[in-house]
């Protein structure tokens, strides 16, 4: 894409006000993700006894946990975790998911019939029952989690891309280059995939807000990482006893995770919007 | 197959749905934190209640009133009330297959022990007046109480003893099969008299006597698992599985003037929470067992007494020492140098409980526990130094497993923060109990937490835990030395040699035994003001109502 037309569509973003909170929203969270070890005041599981149970203060923003960890340090450091596990989970489904879809739409036939009702499959169980089930079987780490996203999410983008690409295969341009005898990949990714693109691109923003929803589910369900891991699912879910006695420990994770989802949907409304202008 | 449709189009219902589903959270958390106040931060969570710290409040307008008084005016004058007690779901009812507390609760009220165990876990006559121990330890004869009678109105006997203790000793596959195969004979010396003769001496005989599953049942009985008929202090009239059990007072007790209670009823919770929300609500008077965040949220409450007992149940966090690296045992040494276990008690558990010495042998077993007996006070450098020495001066990476119950998973993160500063790099594995248990993994993996409930005599967690061939040794512990005391300390019948073994043993295991028992637990309690009379005992389905009292108005 070029630059003045990525500036004109940021332009176009910004226009409107809820896409503009939305953007802003993300990132913010994004420049905290990025620069949390610094701005955080205490490490993730530093345990200051004397501290323990306090309410919100000026030594401590958020207060501190039962055990004494800063509420504020372990919000902004979750940010990190939650960004990086949901950013590479999404962009791994969604080039699994983008290239089965691009084969599947092209070549259609048996291909595209197998494939899809392997896809209807795994999209009858609901994504969190699978999660449990494929955490359940591989163990609980980092990793498993990105696995889980990557087979929950990669059905959704290949029919969404498939759906596109049917749409854009018996166009003129992609049979002038099929008669030239352009190759596949060339065919898939230069004359198909621009303008595929734009479904794409939202269909990705709204992985990745689900992605992070996910990612904190599962860890506040105890099954996805692992504590003390500052995971605002597992935060919420560590405070969630202590809730009459510390309210501040979960109330500030739950709003972290309410903000940024709402934050990525409001900007992938606005994404789609300029995208299809 | 179920086809989705392929409404992916629908962007704003999508957003709709992720912006409900965010809220949610938020809302969710609002429930719980909007009816009580924060504690202020001064409120040192070291200080201990004994219950008695509210003046019991004015009537307040709760269900509690109306209901109780109906109970009041049911049977015959001298007893009164109904106390509604919030325990677990049972799924045993017959006494030989019972093991979780609520099922022991509902048995101990049903049924009566021969020797029952009192709150301060002194063996104390039941059925028994009383006992006789010959000279040689192995002969104990057991005087019956009189005019005592089943709930169908027939007559109790020396027979109704020897059966129920032929039947626990002889069903195999149960408890009470190995616990009392030391038991060579029963039988009755008279019509109300039984005689136990054993193989070996066991100076803790009174106190399996008072197992769990001995209830005394009527010979022949063979619909313990579907019917009630006990001696005990209450008579089931009605039991709805997954619901509730509802008792009245058994008008022909034996114990003059008990149960002082009109009524008693169980009510089932699957959830702590919200069997304190109940509590609040004055929909049940009691509740045992619960978190110590929602314990410390009820001391506050009007017109609720709480209290917390002492128990010797405790969370282990053992190493196996069969295999590197803990077959050093430079390794543990470290690691209980690193442990700063007054700040565990502190954090994890509130200040509720007792400091632990490392040893399963605690401050509730009064004569053998031995104070002086401390594991050495945190020292860093010495740890590093020793861990330098075991070859891991670059450090050491471990896995800690522990179940998701209790206080486990904090506890797990606060000793991977205290091992990190000796550089031990914890990673910390937090398992669902049957995972954690299951397939035996636990007695597999090197590094674990593994809670211990709290038993009347020391004795059992020294020969299914720590000696060489205990069933459960999960930290494959053998070391000659400690077999040989354990083993003088539960043969002999000099109480003195008992306790100095005793004493050796927490010497021992202080100094260089594989498990670190940072804090003995304290049990729970709450009871509503319009009751009085509740003695806590630290295995909380033994808590006996017999004696609880209604002063409601």
């Amino acid at each position: 894409m070029r630059l003045h037309g990525l500036l004109a569509g940021l332009r176009r973003l910004f226009a409107s006000r809820t896409t503009a909170l939305g953007t802003t929203i993300v990132l913010l969270f994004i420049l905290v993700a990025i620069f949390a070890p610094i701005l955080a005041p205490y490490e993730y599981n530093q345990q200051i006894y004397s501290d323990a149970r306090q309410p919100p203060s000026s030594t401590h923003w958020f207060g501190t946990d039962h055990l004494g960890r800063d509420v504020f340090s372990r919000v902004l450091l979750g940010a990190g975790d939650i960004f990086t596990l949901a950013g590479v989970g999404t962009l791994l489904a969604v080039i699994t998911g983008m290239a089965f879809g691009l084969l599947s739409g092209y070549w259609g036939d048996l291909f595209d019939e197998i494939l899809m009702r392997l896809f209807d499959g795994l999209l009858a169980i609901p994504a969190l029952l699978l999660s449990l089930l494929l955490l359940g079987t591989l163990g609980p780490s980092r990793n498993s989690i990105l696995i889980v996203i990557l087979v929950v999410y990669t059905p959704i983008v290949a029919r969404v891309v498939r759906s596109a690409v049917l749409s854009v295969k018996n166009k003129s341009f992609v049979e002038a280059a099929r008669l030239q005898g352009e190759s596949l990949g060339r065919i898939l990714f230069r004359e198909i995939l621009p303008s595929v693109m734009p479904t794409l691109a939202v269909e990705a923003a709204l992985r990745f807000s689900y992605a992070i929803f996910l990612v904190a589910s599962l860890g506040f369900l105890g099954v996805g990482v692992q504590p003390p891991s500052p995971n605002w699912g597992l935060m919420v879910n560590e405070a969630r006893p202590y809730v009459s006695q510390l309210p501040w420990a979960m109330y500030f994770p739950a709003a972290a995770i309410a903000v940024v989802v709402i934050g990525v949907n409001l900007m992938a409304d606005g994404v789609k919007r300029v995208l299809r202008a | 197959m179920i086809l989705l449709g392929t409404n992916f189009r629908l962007h704003n219902k999508r957003l709709a749905a992720a912006l409900l589903v965010a809220l949610m959270i938020a809302l969710a958390a609002c429930g719980g934190g909007a009816a009580t106040e924060p504690p202020t931060s001064d409120e040192t969570p070291s200080s201990t209640q004994d219950g008695a710290t509210e003046e019991p409040s004015a009537p307040q307008e709760n269900p509690a009133q109306e209901e109780s008084t109906e109970a009041n005016t049911g049977s015959d004058q001298e007893r009164a009330g109904t106390l509604r007690v919030a325990m677990q779901p049972i799924v045993n009812i017959d006494p030989i297959a019972i093991s979780s507390d609520s099922e022991v609760l509902v048995a101990n009220h049903v049924y009566d022990y021969l020797v029952d165990i009192d709150h301060l876990s002194n063996p104390v006559p039941r059925l028994a007046t009383g006992w006789n121990i010959s000279e040689d330890g192995l002969t104990y004869t057991l005087p019956l109480a009189e005019g005592v009678t089943w709930h169908d109105g027939s007559p109790f006997s020396a027979e109704d003893v020897v059966w129920t203790f032929d039947r626990l000793r002889t069903t195999e596959g149960t408890p009470t099969f190995d616990l009392y195969a030391n038991i060579a004979n029963v039988e009755a010396t008279g019509d109300l008299e039984v005689t136990f003769t054993l193989t070996n001496p066991n100076p803790f005989f009174l106190y399996d006597l008072s197992d769990n599953h001995a209830l005394i049942l009527k010979a022949g009985t063979t619909d313990a698992d579907s019917n009630f008929n006990g001696t005990g202090p209450f008579v089931v009239t009605n039991y709805s599985p997954e619901d509730r059990i509802e008792m009245v007072a058994n008008e022909n007790y034996f114990v003059p003037d008990q149960p002082s209670l009109a009524g008693l009823d169980i009510i089932f919770f699957n959830d702590d929470t919200a069997a304190i929300e109940a509590l609040r609500g004055g929909q049940i008077d009691l509740a045992m067992r619960m978190s110590t965040a929602l314990f410390e949220s009820l001391k506050e409450e009007p017109g609720i007494i709480t209290s917390d007992v002492p128990t010797n149940g405790f969370d282990l966090i053992r190493l196996r020492s069969d295999r590197a690296p803990g077959d050093d045992p430079r390794v543990m040494q470290a690691l209980k140098l690193a442990t700063d276990r007054e700040a565990i008690l502190n954090v994890v558990q509130q200040g509720y409980g007792a400091l632990g010495n490392d040893s399963p042998i605690g401050p509730l077993y009064d004569a053998y526990h031995d104070e002086t007996v401390m594991p050495p006070a945190r020292d860093i450098e010495a740890a590093r130094a020793l861990l330098a020495e075991a070859g891991y001066e670059d450090g050491l990476q471990l896995t800690l497993h522990t179940p998701d119950t209790g206080n486990r998973p904090d506890l797990a993160a606060v000793l991977k923060e205290q091992w990190s500063e000796i550089g031990v790099d914890v990673e910390i594995s937090v398992e669902p109990e049957s995972v954690y248990y299951g397939d035996d993994g636990w007695l597999e993996v090197d590094l674990g937490i593994t809670g211990w409930g709290s038993r009347p005599y020391p004795q059992f967690y020294l020969d299914v835990m720590l000696v060489s061939d205990a069933i459960w040794n999960e930290s494959h512990f053998s070391d000659a030395e400690f077999d040989a005391l354990a083993a003088t300390a539960g043969t002999t019948l000099d109480e003195a040699e008992r306790i100095q073994a005793y004493s050796d043993i927490q010497r021992l295991l202080a100094d260089r035994g594989p498990i670190i028992i940072p804090y003995y637990f304290a049990q729970f309690g709450a009871i509503s003001d319009q009751f009085e009379g509740l003695n806590l005992k630290a295995f909380a389905g033994r808590t006996d109502f017999r004696t609880i009292r209604y002063l409601g108005n």
